[in-house]
């Protein structure tokens, strides 16, 4: 399938570049942006490269503006969150994978649905059930509320992966009379690492972008998430676009990383995800 | 039918079970209820339906939120197809390629709306100067105040986010097409386009209509976007359901309306999906 004439190469080259202009020239206009100062930003024509470079709008943000403590909550959330939603789903993903019994199709849809279900449909009784618990504006409350998010997803990645695991494994354990705990975790366990990470990268994603339940349940200056702090950055009267720009690249810092260091297994599960359909 | 027995199998599911009633099942029965009761509790049967939809604002809700996700989700398709077919082929730095093209997926919603809310700015927005230098546009255009080019942006701007997505899934599928099928094809003489049109989109066919179903689905659930955005501004022109039934709930307090305008908009995409489902997934089992 490969092109191997001239203008074959052209037609190739010029979508292609066109393709990668557009993704990479927002997220390049954003870093640039965020060293630029005010005057800078406000210019027309625009000033393609910052002259001089100023981190002003960093130290504004990491000093002077709550982003820092909005960086503190959405990591604890979403730490949390993906942390217990993976205890719960390791034993029901097991369950799953290795049994047979009755209702198991009722539940596995269910789970299904709970994964499809648009957050914004719930949030009126999760907000009655939260305040009656006295827990709007915690962060145990918005852990439990992202586990809608995080736990039927991991549920659903994570019986794939222990389906794989040939069951052959652990007879020989069964007939050594271990029991179906330390099979699950002396035996299973090790073997879906991979799985566990491509959960927990998920999981950790998922909830760091929430931004409806966020919006609802986390009203409090202390409590809110980068995602509600950005947004109301430039609701702001007096927009400081350079300050949001510099927000906004802090914030995806983590996720790069996350994604650089393990790319491959990211790619590797959606696509397997896809194809297994 | 055997008996009802509660083996190692339901122990295993059941923490998982009660949670996701207590998040999911219980708040989905509550709100069906709240939608047909009052602020103190008392029954009022279809009051509030009647009532929501009635409003004038509900349907332009309902025809905005159908043409944000229709839009995106053509563009998203488009865009997508295109450019797994184009990371399919070989040459030189693709997976540098590959890698840069996913950035727009990877960085967080609100990220993506605040650098479009920036280059699409009036006066010092770097797409209204891109346009105007170019002569494309007279002068600069208000792109998220304009009530004709807000919704036509904020699909821009969604697009661009997920067509990576697509990119990838057309990929893994592509790369599951057997090789005899090119080479079949190039014996009969086919150029490019007729292996894409007639061995690569048929081959697709079942990743396209699952990936088509997830769009869909994320769609309608988005928020971030628009609300970061506009906030459904101006004058409502970029109102979707999701955002309406948060102001109706804790920005106006009305839990019930909210707690209708959710059964509706849940009906809403039930019906989406069923018609989906009937229409593609039928087509595609025979």
């Amino acid at each position: 399938m490969a092109i191997k004439n001239n203008s074959g190469r052209i037609w190739l080259a010029l979508p292609l570049l066109v393709l990668l202009i557009i993704s990479v020239v927002p997220f390049l206009w954003m870093a640039v942006s965020s060293l630029k100062s005010l005057r800078q930003l406000y210019s027309v024509p625009p000033q393609w490269l910052p002259d001089p470079a100023t981190f002003s709008n960093y130290s504004k943000v990491l000093f002077e503006s709550n982003i820092p403590r909005y960086f503190l909550n959405s990591t604890i959330i979403s730490v949390g969150s993906t942390a217990l939603a993976l205890c719960f789903a390791i034993f029901a993903a097991y369950g799953f994978a290795r049994f047979n019994f009755k209702g198991k199709v009722w539940a596995q849809s269910f789970v299904l649905v709970g994964q499809m279900l648009p957050t914004a449909t719930i949030i009126v009784p999760l907000y009655f059930v939260l305040s009656y618990f006295k827990l709007i504006n915690t962060y145990l409350g918005l852990i439990l509320v992202y586990l809608v998010l995080t736990l039927p997803l991991s549920v659903w990645m994570l019986t794939g992966y222990f389906k794989s695991i040939p069951r052959e494994l652990e007879e020989a354990a069964i007939i050594d009379g271990a029991s179906r705990l330390s099979i699950l975790f002396k035996i299973n366990l090790p073997l879906i690492v991979p799985g566990i990470v491509a959960v927990v990268l998920y999981s950790f994603v998922a909830t760091w972008n929430e931004f409806v339940f966020a919006l609802a349940f986390a009203t409090d200056r202390s409590m809110k998430t980068l995602p509600i702090g950005l947004a109301e950055f430039s609701s702001e009267v007096d927009t400081d676009w350079g300050a949001i720009m510099a927000a906004s690249f802090i914030m995806t810092v983590p996720i790069a990383l996350i994604f650089l260091a393990l790319q491959r297994l990211f790619v590797g599960g959606v696509m397997s995800g896809a194809t297994k359909g | 039918m055997r008996a009802w027995k509660f083996g190692p199998g339901h122990w295993f599911i059941l923490p998982t079970m009660v949670l996701l009633c207590m998040l999911v099942l219980y708040p989905v029965a509550s709100t069906i209820f709240l939608s047909f009761t009052d602020a103190s509790g008392k029954w009022v049967g279809g009051q509030n339906y009647t009532e929501t939809l009635s409003e004038p604002s509900t349907k332009r809700v309902i025809l905005n939120t159908l043409y944000y996700v229709g839009g995106s989700v053509v563009l998203q398709l488009g865009i997508g197809v295109l450019a797994g077919i184009l990371m399919n082929q070989k040459f030189r730095g693709r997976s540098v390629v590959r890698s840069l093209m996913l950035i727009p997926w990877i960085i967080p919603g609100i990220v993506a709306a605040m650098t479009w809310a920036w280059m699409f700015h009036t006066d010092y927005g770097i797409i209204n100067y891109a346009l105007t230098s170019a002569g494309i546009i007279p002068g600069p255009i208000g792109w998220l105040t304009n009530p004709n080019t807000v919704m036509p942006a904020l699909i821009a701007v969604n697009a661009w986010k997920m067509f990576p997505f697509v990119a990838l899934m057309v990929l893994a599928g592509l790369q599951s097409v057997p090789d005899e099928l090119y080479e079949a094809a190039r014996i009969d003489g086919a150029n490019f386009l007729h292996e894409v049109w007639h061995i690569m989109l048929p081959q697709l066919r079942p990743v396209l209509v699952a990936v088509t179903l997830l769009l869909v689905i994320w769609g309608l659930d988005g928020i971030t976007i628009i609300y970061s955005m506009t906030g459904g501004g101006p004058a409502g022109r970029s109102m979707i359901f999701p955002i309406q039934i948060y102001a109706e709930a804790f920005e106006f307090f009305q839990f019930n309306r909210a707690a209708a305008l959710s059964v509706v908009y849940f009906l809403m995409i039930v019906l989406l999906i069923a018609v989906y489902i009937r229409v593609f997934a039928k087509a595609e089992v025979e």
